[in-house]
């Protein structure tokens, strides 16, 4: 038996109806499962469906019993657990919000621009930054940024597509 | 069309769905649906003593018919009551819809007078549930969720409707034009390779063994059936769970009792010792496998559930079949006539000896006495004495529990009632009465012990108002005896709270209730209560006076494998048990 943790990105296609996020989120915290990071969003407003991504880890009886377990739920339609595809591409989204002196701005903005990240507000060096990565990219980016003077920051959870022809269907 | 109100709504919708009887209790958020149900005559209402009472009886009535049980409850209180029954049906995969009124929306979230979240409360001990928050939903819901009850694994669910939804007015379309479900379709048809794979693990096992569960008594007569016919033609034995009795005679030579903490000791070393392990709608639960990782370490196992979720969870099977059980068996009786496959009865010839052996060890007999009652004594004796009537038995928790599964025949599926999985005190009487109103002309009887019957006894009265001739078969030892039992094989004979005091005279409990009380205290007397018992028309309380000290063997402790039973008082638990097996319930 494998009893070493992976980690597992869950991608779930649930109705958006009330309750939907809690019987997820409700059925992790009965059986004692981890979550890691969880994104949820409306991707479909014909059909009211929601697409949740679930970070976890667990061995693989536990992963499997997730899904299962998971796929119970009335609302759920559909589950694949892009992890174990091929290949895959996780993204999270990052606020960064900074405190600059003035002459450090310049500074930043050049950072910004070699990194790819984008600044949304600036008001005297009160400057608010949008970036997009994997979530390693992000923690390098908020290590790089850490020693100017971070107000706050907050972080989506992750979202991820599988590459090539596979899909989660609806 | 015309336009209905919600609670006409519920009533159309109930009656479209068949139903004929409902359990319940009334309060200020259901009015409107109690006053249309005044209004009507062809559904019936049963008014319980305790919403608690009204699930157990739904459990008792749709295990005995394999229909649906309904419930019907106000806000509030009313709701949460119905928190444990929920859980129980949960547990042991029983159909019930559960209907509860709310405040009204504009109320909801206010803290106001009887409410509840009952929706969040619900969620995880029903198998799905509703807030109806828009009346043109409300009978789609409602269809939904007898579809959701009874397809696939069955289970609870609940829909809650606030009491403006009950007097908003809609068109309601009809079960017909109910939103069909797309998405939620439980897998019946197996797949024919892993039958096949199946039928030949069947021809080559040597030590074989049916593990049989209550999934076979839910997927309906017809299963009980084919696995009888799939028994008789592979002569292969078969154990049964505390669910799964009477899904094959356990009066059948073939049938060599219940397995697990209290099962035969032939059953479990069996288990133990086989090399195919036939599941048939079981799941593998901690009661049957003891220690897990010492659990029937040869043998290849073979899992059959329409619940993928059961597969692997706690054991790992080499063969796993998805589907319902009727279609499994029935695919592969039709293979196995088709490949003309015949099975060697010389093949296992010398597991069947072995096992005779296993049972000629005789493992339920227990010390007999002239002078007190031995709860073994009483139950067989009410077994030999009704067996010919096909008798409906329910049971409260705890020793009485185990020592009914032990001694009574079960030769037909749906005429057992008990709580396995949640293992609930108060299960047994308010279950018998949703039995008794399912089967008005049937032998009725509630095995009980003293402690659990005193957690539901205001049912008594209900049982009195429809004049149900429900027997309730108390076996009074005084003590919670299985509490009592693991404090002294497991806690140094430390009798901590166990022991009940002040008890009601049953006798003059029963008449208080216009029912009949008998009380016996020597086994001489035993048969003749049992007979009077069964000749009085109406509601009979038997106080069967017994020994408070018999324990109820064999048992596994917790945290053993099945090859290390305790078979009597004079078999110790083997040195310290250890801390793990000490943390188990």
């Amino acid at each position: 038996m494998n009893e070493s943790n992976t980690k597992h990105i869950l991608s779930i296609m649930v109705d958006n109806e009330p309750g939907v996020l809690a019987r997820v989120v409700g059925l992790f915290s009965g059986r004692g499962y981890n979550i890691e990071s969880l994104s949820v969003s409306e991707v479909d407003s014909d059909k009211f469906l929601s697409r949740v991504t679930i970070v976890t880890s667990g061995t693989k009886i536990i992963i499997d019993q997730i899904k299962a377990q998971l796929n119970k739920l009335i609302p759920v339609h559909n589950l694949i657990d892009i992890s174990e595809l091929n290949s895959f591409i996780g993204k999270e989204l990052i606020l960064i919000k900074l405190n600059v002196k003035k002459k450090s701005v310049s500074k930043i903005y050049e950072f910004i621009k070699k990194h790819g990240a984008e600044i949304l507000f600036d008001n005297n060096g009160e400057l608010i930054i949008e970036f997009s990565g994997t979530p390693s990219e992000i923690s390098k980016m908020t290590t790089k940024l850490n020693k100017y003077n971070i107000i706050e920051l907050t972080r989506s959870g992750l979202v991820s597509m599988a590459l090539g022809t596979e899909y989660i269907k609806k | 069309m015309k336009k209905l109100t919600g609670a006409r709504i519920v009533i159309e919708a109930l009656i479209q769905e068949n139903v004929e009887v409902i359990f319940g209790y009334p309060g200020g958020a259901v009015l409107p649906i109690y006053d249309e149900l005044f209004k009507q005559k062809k559904i019936r209402h049963i008014l319980v003593r305790h919403e608690q009472g009204a699930v157990h009886a739904a459990e008792g009535y749709a295990r005995s018919t394999g229909k649906v049980g309904v419930v019907l409850v106000t806000s509030g209180p009313g709701a949460t009551n119905t928190v444990t029954g929920l859980t129980d049906a949960m547990m042991d995969s029983i159909p019930v819809v559960c209907i509860s009124g709310q405040v009204p929306t504009h109320m909801i979230g206010n803290d106001a007078f009887q409410e509840a979240d009952i929706v969040g409360i619900t969620r995880p001990c029903t198998k799905h549930n509703y807030l109806v928050k828009d009346v043109s939903k409300l009978g789609n819901c409602i269809h939904s969720a007898f579809y959701i009850a009874k397809n696939g694994r069955p289970g609870p669910v609940l829909v809650d409707i606030p009491k403006d939804i009950q007097t908003f007015e809609t068109k309601y379309l009809g079960k017909k034009q109910m939103k069909s479900f797309s998405f939620y379709r439980p897998k019946i048809k197996p797949e024919i390779s892993q039958i096949k794979k199946f039928v030949e693990y069947l021809t080559s096992a040597k030590k074989p063994i049916f593990y049989v569960g209550g999934g076979v008594i839910n997927s309906g007569s017809k299963a009980s059936i084919l696995l009888k016919k799939l028994l008789k033609a592979s002569q292969f034995p078969c154990t049964q769970t505390l669910m799964g009795l009477g899904a094959f005679p356990t009066s059948d030579k073939q049938s060599i009792g219940m397995l697990g903490m209290h099962g035969t000791y032939e059953a479990n070393l069996a288990m133990h010792q086989s090399d195919l392990m036939i599941c048939v709608g079981a799941r593998f639960d901690d009661r049957i496998t003891g220690k897990v990782s010492g659990f029937s370490p040869k043998s290849k196992k073979v899992h059959m559930d329409i619940d993928p979720s059961s597969f692997n969870k706690s054991v790992n099977a080499d063969l796993l079949i998805q589907g319902d059980l009727t279609k499994i068996l029935e695919m592969t009786l039709k293979i196995i006539s088709e490949m003309k496959i015949t099975f060697s009865k010389k093949k296992i010839s010398n597991w069947w000896k072995q096992i005779e052996k296993w049972r000629s060890r005789d493992c339920l007999k227990y010390k007999k006495s002239s002078t007190i009652i031995k709860p073994q004594y009483a139950l067989q004796r009410l077994d030999f004495l009704t067996k010919h009537l096909n008798p409906f038995i329910t049971t409260e928790v705890g020793q009485h529990q185990m020592w009914a599964a032990q001694f009574l025949t079960f030769n037909k599926p749906k005429h057992w009632m008990t709580s396995g999985g949640l293992g609930t005190m108060g299960y047994g009487l308010p279950a018998a009465m949703g039995v008794q109103i399912a089967h008005p002309n049937e032998l009725v009887i509630d095995v009980a012990g003293e402690a659990s019957i005193l957690m539901n006894i205001q049912e008594m009265s209900t049982i009195k108002q429809y004049r149900l001739p429900v027997k309730v078969f108390i076996l009074n030892n005084h003590y919670m005896g299985m509490v009592r039992q693991w404090q002294e094989l497991l806690h140094g004979n430390r009798l901590s709270e166990s022991y009940m005091d002040s008890l009601p005279d049953f006798v003059k409990l029963a008449e208080s209730f216009g029912a009949t009380g008998l009380r016996v205290v020597k086994p001489s007397e035993v048969d003749d209560l049992i007979k009077e018992m069964i000749k009085i028309k109406g509601p009979v309380i038997c106080d069967v006076v017994v020994d408070p000290k018999e324990n109820c063997f064999p048992m596994i402790p917790s945290g053993s494998t099945h090859d290390k039973m305790l078979l009597g008082p004079n078999d110790k638990v083997e040195g310290e048990i250890s801390e793990e097996g000490m943390v188990l319930v």
